[in-house]
């Protein structure tokens, strides 16, 4: 497998002796859309400015796209569009000067460069505001024209920090929409702390926690770390059906039946019994008491259960979570945490 | 074209702030005054001497020094790593696209408000004209004032790396350049010093280009010894060979050497960009 970003023991501790990065081995595929999940404080940004170039790490390499990163690594940063959270641009020019300006550092061509950042204000919807300085712009327009800033050279990776940040839900779901567009031929790394954001558009996740990677894997193999086989049927119908139909379904070999309030039945499958037939005949039954069904989550699909529950694992691992041992890289791959 | 692209970048800027703005409209007032108290009774060269004084003296040094501060230091730096060095650009070529920029801006504020009341002085037939101005001297001492203010950019530039925050930048240029007339004249260094330059425009003004024949042009090797032996005095507190006119007593000046206050000025500006490229290339943005 090629990949995109490639770290080995990368460790950044600042002079405050604070330690941001902590022996991370992240490895993202070439083409992946990659959530990198943590909470604040996890050094998701530290890891971006380390990639970039920005800061220097105290130990380890990171390589993207093949090129050791560090701060005089221009043909790496030339391939990386950044996006930094609430980004703080130059508050005296204007949305076309300043991608103007992007343009001749990335030195692309007056002929190129001039079509390109007309198509992408038009596309990030900032063509009414292109006579506005920058300085008079919202978080959403400012995240909005630092999308566009990060797409100016097309670059095969995208490194976007908190893109949702700060937006209203109409600017998050364009957001969201954008990432899914220039998914395709592209490899973008989301660091986000808003798990249905990676729920949403992200094929591959990495969990990060107090400066450590503690889960780096496919989405699939993190919900399949979920315990619970849960099933959520919101229905629509009389209360005292609905009251029937949990009883019935709790009479169903290795089924159990709850419900929580008066419209949510929650139904739990034991381990011997296979869900997709469980569930098949729990529908037969709804759909014979006349209820209908509004909406069914399933708690295997729960990516906050699944980011929590690693988040407690790093926890309760205490004292265990320092190895003495040298770490593989591609211990963080196989989807496990550290011991 | 990245270096191209921020010189141009940081010159809009600069030219935007009000600080540039404010200081281009005082400096011009300040050598409006000066030229109209002057007019009658003043000669060309002093009056020359009059204009510069405040780029080598006071107040405009404090300008100068925060304007080479500002680019790496504050809230600024924040701005730095979002918009511009995340970006392909290496850190020298950002340093030195926003040290000429300064430089550039300095410079053009000092020249536009010294030159045309040069020009003016020199030409104007005035009660009080009676002195010779050559233009190579007026040249050189222009040139003089012009590497004085490079070095102050240059500490700036320096300080705001070492220290990144403006006001802790500030202050200790306060520190070190105020007193610098007295530090160079600890160290037998006075012909170096702002004041002393400032007392020697007058004669440089009036230098023409080759006083005799004879003399060599350019830079000697007695230039070179000469410079030698002074650093090595003051940097072993020896005292002076006694001279027959010692450089303060003698108010002529004649013996300044160009060459000496080009190295003189020139290295210690040389080192600080050095320094500060260092510091800035290994700096965590």
């Amino acid at each position: 497998m090629e990949f995109a970003i490639r770290t080995e023991h990368l460790t950044k501790i600042y002079a405050s002796r604070l330690i941001a990065v902590n022996d991370m081995a992240l490895e993202v595929p070439k083409g992946a859309t990659f959530g990198l999940l943590g909470p604040n404080g996890a050094g998701k940004t530290t890891t971006f400015r380390l990639l970039l170039g920005l800061q220097r790490p105290t130990a380890g390499r990171a390589e993207v796209l093949g090129q050791t990163c560090g701060p005089n690594a221009v043909g790496v940063r030339r391939r990386i569009g950044y996006l930094p959270t609430n980004p703080k641009l130059p508050g005296n020019l204007r949305p076309t000067e300043y991608l103007d300006l992007l343009g001749q550092l990335y030195r692309l061509p007056h002929s190129v460069r001039k079509p390109r950042l007309a198509s992408l204000l038009r596309a990030v919807g900032l063509l009414d505001a292109t006579d506005q300085r920058i300085d008079t712009f919202s978080t959403g327009m400012s995240t909005r024209l630092g999308i566009a800033a990060s797409l100016i050279a097309d670059p095969p990776l995208l490194l976007w920090d908190e893109p949702t940040a700060g937006l209203d839900p109409a600017a998050r779901r364009f957001t969201l929409d954008l990432i899914r567009q220039l998914g395709p031929g592209r490899t973008i790394v989301i660091a986000t702390h808003i798990l249905s954001d990676i729920d949403q558009i992200c094929d591959h996740v990495g969990v990060m926690h107090e400066g450590r990677m503690v889960f780096c894997g496919s989405m699939h193999d993190m919900k399949r770390r979920l315990r619970c086989d849960d099933f959520h049927l919101d229905l629509d119908g009389p209360p005292e059906q609905i009251d029937r139909l949990a009883r019935q379904t709790g009479e169903l070999e290795g089924v159990e039946a709850q419900l929580r309030g008066s419209h949510t039945l929650v139904v739990r499958v034991a381990e011997k019994r296979g869900r997709a037939e469980a569930l098949a005949e729990v529908l037969t039954l709804a759909a014979g008491a006349d209820l209908s069904l509004q909406a069914i989550h399933s708690g295997r699909n729960d990516t906050e259960n699944a980011y929590l529950q690693l988040l407690q694992e790093d926890i309760a691992h205490g004292f265990h979570r320092f190895d003495l041992a040298v770490r593989q890289p591609d211990d963080a791959v196989r989807g496990n945490p550290a011991p | 074209m990245p270096f191209v692209a921020i010189l141009r970048h940081d010159l809009r800027g600069l030219w935007d702030s009000r600080l540039v703005r404010l200081w281009l409209v005082a400096a011009l007032l300040l050598a409006l005054v000066i030229t109209a108290a002057h007019w009658g009774q003043t000669p060309t060269a002093i009056l020359i001497a009059w204009l510069v004084a405040p780029f080598l003296v006071f107040p405009w040094f404090l300008v100068v020094m925060v304007l080479g501060i500002n680019p790496v230091s504050g809230s600024r730096a924040d701005s730095l790593a979002d918009g511009l060095l995340s970006r392909p650009v290496a850190r020298h070529e950002y340093l030195a696209a926003t040290w000429l920029a300064r430089v550039l801006v300095v410079l053009a504020v000092f020249l536009t408000s010294t030159l045309p009341p040069i020009v003016l002085v020199a030409l104007a037939e005035r009660p009080a004209a009676t002195d010779t101005v050559a233009p190579y001297g007026v040249t050189a001492g222009l040139g003089v004032v012009a590497l004085v203010l490079l070095l102050q950019v240059s500490l700036g530039f320096m300080f705001g790396t070492l220290l990144r925050r403006l006001l802790s930048a500030v202050v200790v240029l306060l520190f070190l350049w105020y007193p610098i007339n007295y530090t160079l004249d600890f160290f037998r260094l006075e012909q170096f010093s702002p004041v002393s330059l400032c007392r020697a425009v007058p004669e440089l003004a009036q230098r023409p280009w080759r006083e005799r024949d004879d003399l060599p042009s350019g830079v000697t090797g007695d230039d070179f010894e000469e410079l030698g032996q002074l650093f090595v005095r003051a940097l072993t507190f020896q005292k002076p060979k006694p001279q027959p006119k010692p450089f303060f007593e003698s108010d002529e000046f004649r013996d300044v050497s160009l060459w000496q206050v080009a190295l003189g000025y020139g290295v210690p500006t040389l080192l600080a960009v050095a320094l500060t490229a260092f510091c800035f290339s290994r700096r965590d943005l």
